[in-house]
């Protein structure tokens, strides 16, 4: 070891003799050297006076280490200016592995400090690596000479590590004492999926002390994927629950050990309370380490992690030990969960609402769960807005307070808390009569919807005269088969990789014997391990692969709030190959929309991109595979309203696809036409939001079928379109004239109401404004020419600063969309410019606007 | 080691435990509050009487009656140098670990014999000479003490078994 001098010497000080020879034993405290320094003091004279007087004095320097000398670094007469290595000195043990405290090796505390001591020699091992016990700490050479000795050992067998997650992840956990009596019940509709649950029971666990009886549902496939991977990967276990829990799991999962291991590690060994590290186990070096989690976040997005799909059998449960975590903060696809899963579909999109709830709010699922089933789109919407920010702090505190025991004490106390609300509210019980309850009203509905012929989404609802209950749990899960083709492949990369870079070393190695080329290769110990790749660009780059050469543009499936960059489909599209672009433009190849009704759904339509549905994305992630689109093609219907009836308005055109927004009662007509009526004018508004329409109907949408509404929803819709258009003829100009004439021809208050507001809108450019009005003219694609009048005098520049700086400007998009929408455009356009010339009651300034842009359009035109 | 030795405790009494059968109860929860426990430099293994029970004196302002109860138990201390018998409950690269009784008990490989290698691949993982000697979890062996060190309330050791005679007992 190189003893260092303090730097809280008096500096300088000059070497004076030298008390230890070469190879001579120093003990601790020995002197090593003497020196001298000056310094000035305070001195009273004779008279009583004080003064300064510089002074030499003598001083000697004692070891804090003991060894042999090896190596002086300094000589008699040298002076020091700074803290420098004196001396080399051959320890007889460095202190390397650490019990508790003392030294593994020697047995000496290393705890104690003394006058002479710099660093504590504890802090000579810092890392704790051992799976089990957190009183064993290593230093870091000693750690990396194990990772080196283990990556030898695995890549010998052709192994990698994995990093296994246990809730949700492999198996679910819940202690609903329900589980019990449904297994118990073969009438049960639920027996089928709960028979094969394993239950233990904890001692010392929960509240009240007793013990608990935990049921575990193990993941389809799960001993035969554990299996496989056994072959391919050495399994390491990395759980948030206790070291008792975890291994009451581990002997389920792998009863004979031989899969794991020992290689556990659990909440009570995991130093973080919040947050999982991968430094805790492979402190060196991660290369060869592949991780396997539902949560994303915990591992704060590491590349190693490959983010499996949570495994929600128990509804409403989540995961139990998630109260040590982060809030969930992703919104799983459980709304859009219609095309993989049909039957789920069966009992109306109330149901599906209330089961992607409690997946919403991650942690207290229980709590939640019952409150707002009903209350609809605009509160799941804000409650996911709330639950976003606030899982960012909560990640903030509780990653950095995690040796904080009065934290520790509160999340256990919270995580007891929603282990007794789940013993006592039965929450599977309670879904189960739900589900009774919604059966027997669709099972009504069945029935009458019998006169009209077919219902949408059947699959179930036929056979829900045979069957008297449907099941809660659903045991069809394909995750893990998925899974296990996605790390076959990432293993089969990694060492194909690896052959390559090797092929390529001993290549060089060659080319190093021949005669005239002299370079030097790096020949140390660790050559071997220098060309393993790393997973963590590996890992990402197989995962590019997937979805390379997709270029998608979301539309009605990002909530409007969120930005692009932070909506978790996108984040993940791209994580997997894709790009994500925000508007249509030559190189998208895919529109993933909501429905087929939004306005970039048509505009793919007329250029033939392909629209599909979020679940292809989804699914396709899900099995690292692009999937063919055939199945969530979004159809074009020729049939649609929306498109027969295009050249009747556009304010017409768009409004009819509007799902309904929260508080406006769709089947009032008049309701619709004065929502309508102020869209016209609005129409200043650009497609930059064209996404608003898919924040609420998104979730209202998906729940239907997968392909847009199904035909009882055309029906309705297109009855209503009639009624409306029956009255809205007549109305509808009169209300354009009236708008644009700013509120001076006052008819009823209702429509001047209106009209000012269309005019303070045209006026103030107010373009902030949320409400049902402004949706409508998003809706409302309006056709290029309507919107590049006003658009280009009056909001161009609100629109730009709107813009990403990356993508075409509105006037571009605005111009291609007029060719596409040329035939459905022009009535409108001739119309508006009719109008234009009875525009006298404008304020001059604005007249003026108007009429330069209507002869700039006329120009073009 | 063990030991005979001869120890206090205070006990304050809750007024409604007053009673005829006051000394059962004092003994009673010396026993809970003592037996097994570990004051850092001894384990208290079992309480064999409690042969002086003091008069209680009631503390001011409280109600509570302390009592000064010395009694004899038997207890053990780990020396270092001493050998003993230890049962491996974990097994890694480092070393492994080893308990004796209460006392957690960690053997670097630096102290396990030069002919006792790491074997990480077997199942499960172990340390072995690939003849006599295996050391797995569960394995029974004899072990030297190299040095303890006490915390509040808990102990460690770190055990040697590269010496004659110690090693796994088969």
């Amino acid at each position: 070891m190189l003893l260092r001098l303090p730097s809280g010497l008096h500096y300088p000080i000059t070497v004076t003799e030298l008390l230890k020879q070469q190879n001579d034993d120093v003990e601790r405290f020995a002197p090593l050297f003497s020196y001298s320094y000056q310094t000035t003091v305070t001195e009273g004279d004779e008279f009583g006076e004080d003064r300064q007087v510089q002074k030499t004095f003598p001083a000697r320097y004692e070891s804090n280490v003991e060894g042999v000398l090896k190596a002086w670094k300094i000589n008699k007469g040298t002076v020091i200016a700074q803290s420098v290595a004196i001396a080399e000195i051959e320890e007889p043990c460095s202190h390397n592995v650490q019990f508790g405290g003392m030294c593994a090796n020697c047995g000496r505390d290393m705890t104690q400090t003394s006058y002479v001591t710099e660093v504590v020699d504890a802090a000579r091992a810092p890392i704790n690596m051992v799976h089990d016990n957190v009183a064993l700490r290593v230093s870091q050479d000693e750690a990396a000479a194990a990772e080196d000795e283990a990556k030898r050992r695995l890549l010998s067998a052709k192994k990698l590590s994995l990093v296994v997650d246990l809730d949700q992840t492999v198996i679910q956990a819940t202690v609903d004492p329900t589980v019990a009596e449904w297994q118990k019940d073969p009438l049960n509709p639920n027996y089928e999926a709960v028979k094969d649950v394993r239950s233990f029971q904890l001692k010392d666990d929960g509240p009240g002390g007793n013990g608990m009886w935990y049921y575990i549902k193990l993941r389809p496939g799960l001993e035969s994927f554990l299996e496989t991977m056994s072959k391919l990967y050495e399994l390491h276990i990395y759980t948030m629950g206790t070291r008792a829990y975890a291994r009451q799991i581990t002997d389920i999962i792998d009863p004979k050990r031989k899969i794991f291991g020992n290689r556990v590690l659990s909440r009570s060994e995991n130093g973080s309370m919040s947050a999982k590290n991968l430094q805790r186990l492979f402190p060196v070096d991660t290369k060869m380490v592949v991780i396997i989690d539902d949560r994303g976040d915990v591992w704060n997005w590491i590349e190693n992690l490959i983010k499996v799909t949570p495994f929600d059998f128990f509804i409403g449960i989540g995961d139990i030990n998630a109260s040590f975590l982060p809030k969930r903060p992703e919104v799983p696809q459980g709304a859009s969960d219609s095309v993989s899963k049909p039957a789920r579909t069966v009992v109306g999109g109330e149901d599906s609402d209330n089961r992607s709830e409690p997946h919403n709010n991650g942690v207290g699922s229980e709590q939640t769960e019952d409150s707002d089933q009903a209350t609809g789109s605009l509160s799941q919407s804000s409650v996911r807005s709330t639950a976003s920010n606030a899982s960012t702090l909560d990640q903030l505190v509780s990653m950095s307070g995690g040796d904080d025991p009065s934290l520790l004490q509160e999340l256990t106390h919270r995580q007891d808390e929603a282990i007794a609300a789940q013993l006592t509210d039965r929450p599977l019980l309670q879904k189960q009569k739900e589900l009774d309850a919604e059966d027997s009203i669709s099972e009504t509905a069945a029935i009458v919807a019998d006169g009209e012929g077919e219902i949408p989404a059947i699959p179930n609802a036929s056979t829900a005269a045979e069957r008297p209950r449907h099941h809660l749990l659903r045991d069809d899960d394909r995750e893990l088969h998925y899974l296990e083709k996605a790390l076959r492949k990432v293993h089969a990369d990694f060492f194909e990789t690896h052959a390559r870079q090797v092929a390529s070393i001993q290549g060089g190695r060659l080319g190093q014997l021949r005669p005239g080329e002299k370079r030097k290769q790096p020949l140390h110990a660790n050559s071997d391990l220098a060309v393993v790749p790393d997973m963590k660009v590996l890992l990402p780059q197989v995962k590019r692969t997937v979805l390379s050469g997709v270029v998608i543009v979301f539309s009605g499936v990002k909530p409007l709030h969120i930005d692009l960059n932070q909506f978790d489909q996108a984040i993940l599209a791209r994580n997997f190959g894709a790009g994500v672009e925000q508007r249509i433009n030559k190189k998208t190849t895919h529109v993933v929309a909501g429905n087929a009704r939004t306005n970039k759904a048509k505009t793919a339509f007329k250029r033939n991109i392909k629209v599909v549905s979020s679940q292809w994305v989804t699914d396709s992630i899900t099995q690292w595979e692009k999937l063919g689109e055939e199945p969530y093609l979004l159809k074009y219907d020729g049939a649609d309203p929306l498109f027969r009836n295009g050249e009747d308005g556009d304010d017409i055109l768009s409004d009819s696809g509007d799902p309904p927004s929260p508080g406006s009662e769709e089947d009032d007509p008049s309701a619709n036409s004065r929502r309508k009526r102020p869209a016209l004018s609005l129409d200043i508004n650009d497609d930059d939001e064209s996404d608003i329409e898919g924040v609420l109907p998104s979730d209202a949408m998906d729940d239907k079928s997968p392909i847009g509404g199904g035909k009882e929803d055309w029906q309705e819709m297109n009855d209503e379109l009639d009624v409306f258009l029956a009255e809205g003829d007549s109305n509808d100009e009169n209300s354009d004239k009236e708008a644009l004439a700013s509120g001076t021809a006052s008819v009823d208050s209702n429509k001047s109401a209106k009209s000012t507001k269309s005019s303070i809108s045209i006026r103030g450019k107010k373009r902030s404004r949320p409400g049902p009005e402004e949706t409508d003219s998003d809706e409302s694609e309006s056709p290029g020419k309507n919107k590049k009048k006003r658009g280009t005098t009056l909001s161009q520049t609100v629109v730009a600063g709107n813009k990403d700086n990356g993508l075409p400007t509105p006037d571009i998009t605005g111009g291609e969309e007029a060719k596409g929408a040329l035939e459905k455009s022009n009535a409108a356009d001739e119309r508006v410019e009719d109008e234009g010339g009875g525009w006298s009651d404008f304020d001059d300034d604005l007249e003026a606007e108007m009429e330069k842009a209507a002869k700039e359009e006329q120009g073009k035109g | 080691m063990f030991f005979l030795q001869e120890l206090e405790r205070v006990i304050s009494l809750h007024p409604s435990f007053f009673g005829p059968r006051v000394k059962e109860y004092l003994t009673t929860k010396l026993f809970d509050d003592v037996e097994g426990t570990c004051t850092g430099q001894y384990y208290i293994v079992c309480v064999v009487d409690a042969f002086d029970i003091s008069e209680g004196r009631v503390v001011p302002g409280s109600g509570l009656a302390e009592y000064t109860i010395r009694y004899r138990a038997v207890v053990w201390k780990p020396f270092k140098g001493e050998i003993l018998d230890a049962l491996v409950t974990s097994v890694n690269r480092q070393g492994f670990f080893a308990d004796v009784g209460p006392l957690p008990v960690f053997v670097s490989n630096h102290l396990v014999p030069s002919d006792v290698k790491w074997d990480p691949s077997a199942t499960p993982p172990q340390y072995t000479n690939n003849s006599d000697q295996v050391i797995e979890k569960g394995t029974h062996l004899r072990l030297k003490l190299m040095g303890t060190r006490s915390d509040v309330g808990s102990m460690f050791a770190i055990g040697s078994i590269k010496e004659d005679y110690l090693g796994s007992l088969t």
